[in-house]
């Protein structure tokens, strides 16, 4: 597991680590749908998603709120995600999964941008992200 | 982040913390030496802080003693910007807007209740759609009549014959906040929360049936309909994924027209713009659509609690005396109208985990409450007391604002951890209270260790004169979600 809890006391906090930026992206993407409990061992459905912002941090965010979206309203349980390409402002990816109204381990209202920062740490990209649960 | 806030307290409710740059006032934080101690001071300080640099911002930036850490402002925040030159944050209502607590009164006894407390608490639980993501399948309302939802929240509620017209004037700003723009909701957030009208949701929202346990001002309670031994019900959500996405639209947006305003922030999660411009305007119209949306998600839940009632005691809801005492909201920011320095003006009032206490002789009040002062509904935790204050003259200083309930301690995480191997169900029935949730985590999660002692933030409020407490409730049964 390279994300871990940080306590907060009104909602979920974690910490991501990664060697690079895609995998940043993907970790903080693997962490949200162990949370929500959105994990499928199979499917084929596949969804593209773009994202434009103002900066790494902002996409972050937004790659986070789209994956969000996708597993509450479209019911996207979801096996695999994969960052196709990234930039300072726009990220290319694909989630891979299953449509199923299954139900789910917890209510994240949002991904909030609190006092978020990506920074290196280690020869490693971290970032931590509050939840608003 | 600024080092070194000073910190000193001004009375034995009050701490302040000294202005220093780039705030742009001081700040006050309402707390007993008990409150005091549980303060996760470095951060919480720090937000109370983060608040006192945005432009605008008139006298103090506030918190309520139940603060706790929340993102950019904290939980518990409360801050006035003037209408002329001051901004809007839709971090600084947060997510959940109009998320808020309405106190439904009956003329039931507790010893009538009793007997068929596990049956009512099943059949609450079986009516009132509950849960992570729930959604409400038995009904449905058209993309076109969801517009008048955002547009008239209570008021829709009346129309269609699901909520009682008496009840009106027992909603804050009568259950319609003005100004509601449906165009300014984006699709998906109107995707979000068009098919969760009418349902509680999950975390720390709950339906509870209490009984009066205490009254401590005998002719407050009278004037509200409260008598000792009576069975009232608590119900506590707000906008449900509808404010969620409004929310995350005008953060963003907000974010990337920060340059163009010129404003610095010590945290993107305060993005902010000002009033009148035209992103402010969006914010607000979307902002009371979804305020509305939880007004009416209150009022189609009190349906379903009325016509369980009615089931069980084969009698009508109104012969069951259950009437709106009232319904506050306790995340939202509005228009309101202040003295400042002895001149009256106009301020966006930011209310973040915090409730209006309109005080006695407030013309804004409804008639039956206007010598008495605003109904505050403060709910404590799962195993602990709730109360009901009235406001009074004391709340000018807060811009007419109080707490909103008892304030977290442990994270989430933390309280589940040490009710790890734990009934909390079977510690609830010792105390006498029957609970049923959607999930077993949220009730590790929603232990009453989890909470503040809700009496020490309620003697906080009544020691500094801004609210009276009028009742103590206590818990007699629980549906989370």
């Amino acid at each position: 597991m390279t994300y871990r809890f940080i306590d907060h006391t009104a909602d979920i906090g974690i910490r991501v680590a990664s060697a690079d930026i895609r995998g940043l992206f993907e970790e903080a993407a693997r962490a949200l749908v162990e949370i929500m409990g959105a994990r499928s061992s199979g499917g084929s459905r596949q969804e593209r998603i773009s994202v434009h912002g103002l900066d790494q941090v902002d996409i972050l965010v937004r790659w986070l709120q789209e994956l969000l979206y996708l597993i509450e309203v479209r019911d996207l349980r979801i096996t695999q995600v994969e960052i196709v390409e990234i930039g300072e402002t726009d990220l290319e990816a694909l989630v891979t999964g299953t449509v199923s109204p299954t139900p789910l381990k917890a209510e994240i209202k949002a991904v909030t941008y609190h006092n978020l920062e990506i920074q290196e740490v280690d020869n490693n990209l971290e970032a931590t992200i509050i939840f608003d649960t | 982040m600024m080092e070194g806030l000073r910190i000193r307290r001004i009375d034995p409710f009050r701490l302040e913390i000294e202005r220093k740059p780039p705030m742009r006032t001081r700040g006050i934080v309402y707390a007993n030496s008990k409150i005091e101690r549980s303060l996760e001071k470095d951060i919480v300080l720090q937000q109370v802080a983060n608040v006192a640099c945005l432009p605008g911002i008139v006298g103090p930036s506030l918190a309520m003693p139940d603060i706790h850490w929340g993102y950019g402002f904290p939980i518990g925040g409360v801050a006035a910007f003037s209408a002329r030159d001051g901004i809007i944050s839709p971090g600084g209502v947060g997510y959940d807007i109009n998320c808020g607590i309405r106190c439904i009164s009956t003329r039931l006894g507790l010893d009538e209740v009793k007997p068929v407390l596990d049956e009512l608490l099943t059949g609450l639980f079986r009516n009132v759609p509950a849960g992570v993501g729930s959604i409400n399948k038995g009904f449905q309302v058209g993309k076109k009549e969801f517009r008048e939802v955002l547009t008239k929240g209570a008021l829709w509620a009346v129309k269609k014959g699901f909520a009682d017209r008496d009840d009106l004037d027992a909603h804050e700003e009568s259950g319609c906040i003005e100004g509601a723009d449906p165009d300014m909701v984006s699709e998906r957030a109107v995707e979000r929360g068009l098919p969760q009208l009418g349902t509680l949701g999950s975390g720390n929202h709950f339906l509870e049936l209490d009984v009066v346990d205490d009254i401590m001002d005998e002719e407050t309670a009278n004037r509200f309909g409260l008598f000792a031994g009576q069975v009232v019900v608590l119900v506590h959500t707000g906008s449900r994924g509808l404010g969620h996405q409004v929310c995350d639209d005008y953060v963003h947006s907000m974010l990337v027209s920060l340059r163009r305003f010129g404003i610095e922030l010590p945290d993107r999660q305060l993005a902010c713009a000002p009033v009148g411009s035209p992103e402010g305007k969006a914010y607000l119209g979307a902002m009371a659509a979804a305020a509305n949306f939880a007004f009416a998600n209150r009022d189609l839940i009190t349906l379903v609690v009325r016509e369980t009632f009615e089931r069980q005691f084969n009698r009508s809801s109104e012969r069951l005396g259950m009437r709106l005492l009232y319904d506050c909201c306790h995340n939202i920011a509005k228009m309101e109208k202040v003295t400042h320095e002895g001149s009256p003006i106009t301020v966006c009032i930011h209310r973040k985990g915090a409730t209006r206490a309109f005080p006695p002789g407030d013309p804004r009040l409804p008639e039956r409450y206007r010598q008495t002062g605003q109904p505050v509904l403060v709910p404590g935790d799962m195993g602990r007391m709730s109360y009901i204050l009235a406001g009074q003259a004391g709340s000018r200083e807060t811009f007419y604002s109080a707490c909103h309930g008892a304030g977290r301690l442990l994270s989430r995480r933390q309280a589940t951890k040490i009710s790890r191997g734990r009934s909390i169900l079977d510690e609830l029935r010792k105390k006498d209270i029957h609970a049923m949730a959607a999930s077993r985590s949220t009730l590790a999660e929603e232990i009453p260790e989890a909470y503040k002692d809700v009496s020490d933030v309620v003697d906080t409020i009544t020691g500094a004169g801004i609210a009276r407490p009028v009742a103590r409730l206590r818990p007699v049964a629980m549906m989370k979600g």
